[in-house]
């Protein structure tokens, strides 16, 4: 503020003179640390320490999810005779264990289709979540096509995108034949070349640089 | 140069001048008591002291926490000219929370957040029980009509001007109440756990996870696992109930604060009579002291509180003819009342806002 300087020297002429620097009291030549700068950082160390030994904890325990996985889990859907190579079978089998109705998901089931250079022992099962926001898609017979409400993503006989707005193909669940049942297990997501990889959210797109701009997280099963 | 805080140029006002003369010689009078000082009652500590404590409950708590006065700051500050209906929607969307947060300890009542009975529970409380259609049916439009009143705020803010300095900092906390705000709005929506909000859930949980690297991990960590799952619900339930609310009513806090603090902007078609600024630096140049000028803010803005926006006019012609004559001047109290403007080349604008530095630029 220049005008109260200028009011300072106005009223009184003589200049300010600055007192030396008190010692702190018990200071003594060579000390490099004051008393009083030794406690206060000592006991906000320890408050620093009893606090993150709270709030580490409870961050951890709320993060947690993200990094553990659960259970692998198979269910049967189905004998051998139930499924054939030309078109699929609506399954419904429960994905998530706990929460009822809402843990249960749908698969388009059919067996392996050598006209797709599929082996015919095999057994495909699609997911019905939509790889643009989640929606449920369904298999519409004529038109050999998946068709999802929400947005209008379609999808080809194979699961492969074909129009819409969805990012990659369908994603697929892993299955196994145990006699002669059909047991399908974990979700994996495929690239458009439908190689399998971990599976990912829906409107995450899969294969090369994409694969580390959404990286596989550690809550996912690996791919078949 | 002046302070853009009130409160901080008052103090120094108070501080700066006592009863000695100035450099022209002329007494100016003891300041009157402030209007903070007079409200704020420091007087009383010493009679409610004692023994006398039992007579007067509101006294005794009164006199050790200093309430009313707090209360009447916040509640009798001043406002500046022009503040209008506009200025309400701040309050409007503040009473709304109020009600959220009533309905919503209402409602956590009768509602279980399990995946396998949040249905029901929501089903019960709306059909059986006593008013709960009611109580819910608050709650639900109260939520849309919290963030169509925060819009309408934001655009009285943004179109008035009033996010400027010295208020970005409001306007931050603003936007953040905002953000949270429809966090509560994407939390709740999945409590009464229908199709439409169980499916609304996932698709806001699939928007997150496809932001770029951290998406997919910020939708594990929000689903609490890599699929929609028991935990999700009440991880929902916990953020809506607990997390969130707090966060709101921690940062309405300092909101308020901040417009208590800094006061508020003068809409803009109020303008100001002349540049503060530009008189002081006048008054510095022709070697009038501070103490002066300082004077004349002071009775200014007490008079601009009165209302007489004449009397405004007239002292920012004394201040300048003061600096121009300062052997003619006496001091603002004597001229305040008789004197009139003889400055021609002074613009003066009728309507002055009380203290507003926005509209000095």
């Amino acid at each position: 503020m220049p005008d109260s300087q200028e009011k300072n020297l106005s009223a009184e002429d003589r200049p300010r003179t600055k007192l030396p620097e008190a010692e702190p009291r018990g200071y003594f030549e060579g000390e490099s640390l004051t008393r009083r700068k030794v406690f206060v950082v000592a006991s906000q160390a320890l408050g620093g320490i009893a606090g993150a030994a709270v709030v580490l904890p409870a961050i951890g325990f709320a993060l947690a999810p993200v990094f553990e996985r659960g259970k692998e889990r198979w269910e049967a859907v189905g004998t051998t005779k139930d499924f054939v190579p030309d078109t699929y079978k609506q399954v419904v089998f429960t994905e998530t264990l706990g929460i009822g109705e809402v843990g249960k998901t749908t698969a388009y089931v059919r067996q392996g289709s050598e006209k797709y250079g599929e082996d015919p022992t095999e057994y495909i099962a699609i997911s019905s979540r939509c790889a643009h926001l989640g929606c449920p898609v369904r298999f519409v017979q004529a038109a050999e096509n998946f068709i999802c409400p929400c947005h209008g993503g379609v999808y080809d006989f194979i699961g492969k995108r074909i129009g819409g707005p969805p990012v990659r193909p369908l994603d697929r669940f892993q299955t196994r034949v145990t006699e002669n049942h059909i047991e399908l297990g974990p979700r994996y997501s495929v690239t458009n070349q439908l190689k399998a990889v971990r599976t990912r959210d829906p409107g995450e797109f899969t294969g090369g640089i994409w694969e580390y701009l959404y990286p596989p997280r550690p809550s996912t099963f690996p791919p078949p | 140069m002046k302070s853009p805080f009130p409160s901080r140029t008052k103090k120094a006002d108070q501080a700066g001048n006592g009863a000695a003369p100035d450099e022209n010689g002329a007494v100016v009078e003891e300041p009157k008591p402030s209007r903070k000082e007079k409200l704020s009652g420091h007087k009383d500590l010493a009679v409610h002291h004692g023994g006398e404590a039992g007579k007067d409950v509101a006294g005794w708590v009164d006199s050790r926490t200093n309430a009313t006065g707090i209360f009447t700051a916040m509640m009798s500050r001043h406002v500046p000219k022009g503040t209008n209906w506009f200025y309400t929607l701040g309050s409007a969307t503040m009473f709304i929370f109020a009600m959220q947060a009533i309905t919503g300890v209402i409602l956590s009542m009768y509602y279980t957040p399990s995946a396998t009975q949040a249905y029901a529970s929501i089903t019960h409380l709306t059909n059986d029980v006593f008013l709960g259609e009611f109580v819910r049916g608050l709650h639900k439009w109260g939520a849309s009509l919290m963030i169509i009143l925060i819009f309408l705020h934001m655009a009285r803010t943004f179109f008035f001007g009033a996010y400027k300095y010295p208020r970005e900092l409001n306007w931050v906390i603003g936007v953040v109440l905002l953000i949270l705000t429809m966090v509560m709005g994407l939390t709740g929506y999945l409590l009464p756990f229908d199709q439409r909000s169980f499916w609304a859930t996932i698709v806001a949980n699939n928007i997150t996870a496809s932001g770029p690297v951290v998406g997919p991990y910020l939708a594990d960590f929000l689903r609490a696992g890599p699929d929609f799952s028991a935990t999700t619900l009440s991880r929902f339930y916990a953020l809506h109930m607990l997390v969130v609310p707090g966060l709101i009513g921690g940062l309405i806090g300092a909101h308020l604060f901040l417009v208590v603090k800094l006061g508020t902007t003068a809409p803009p078609w109020v303008r100001a009579a002349r540049p503060k600024g530009a008189q002081r630096s006048e008054a510095v140049v022709a070697g009038v002291a501070v103490a002066d000028s300082d004077e004349v803010s002071v009775s200014s803005n007490g008079v601009v509180a009165n209302g007489s926006v004449e009397a405004v006019a007239e002292e920012a012609d004394q201040a300048k003819s003061k600096t121009e004559a300062p052997e003619a001047a006496a001091g603002p109290e004597v001229t305040e009342a008789e004197s009139a403007p003889e400055e021609p080349e002074a613009p003066e604008e009728p309507e002055a806002p009380a203290d507003d530095e926005e509209t000095t630029s």
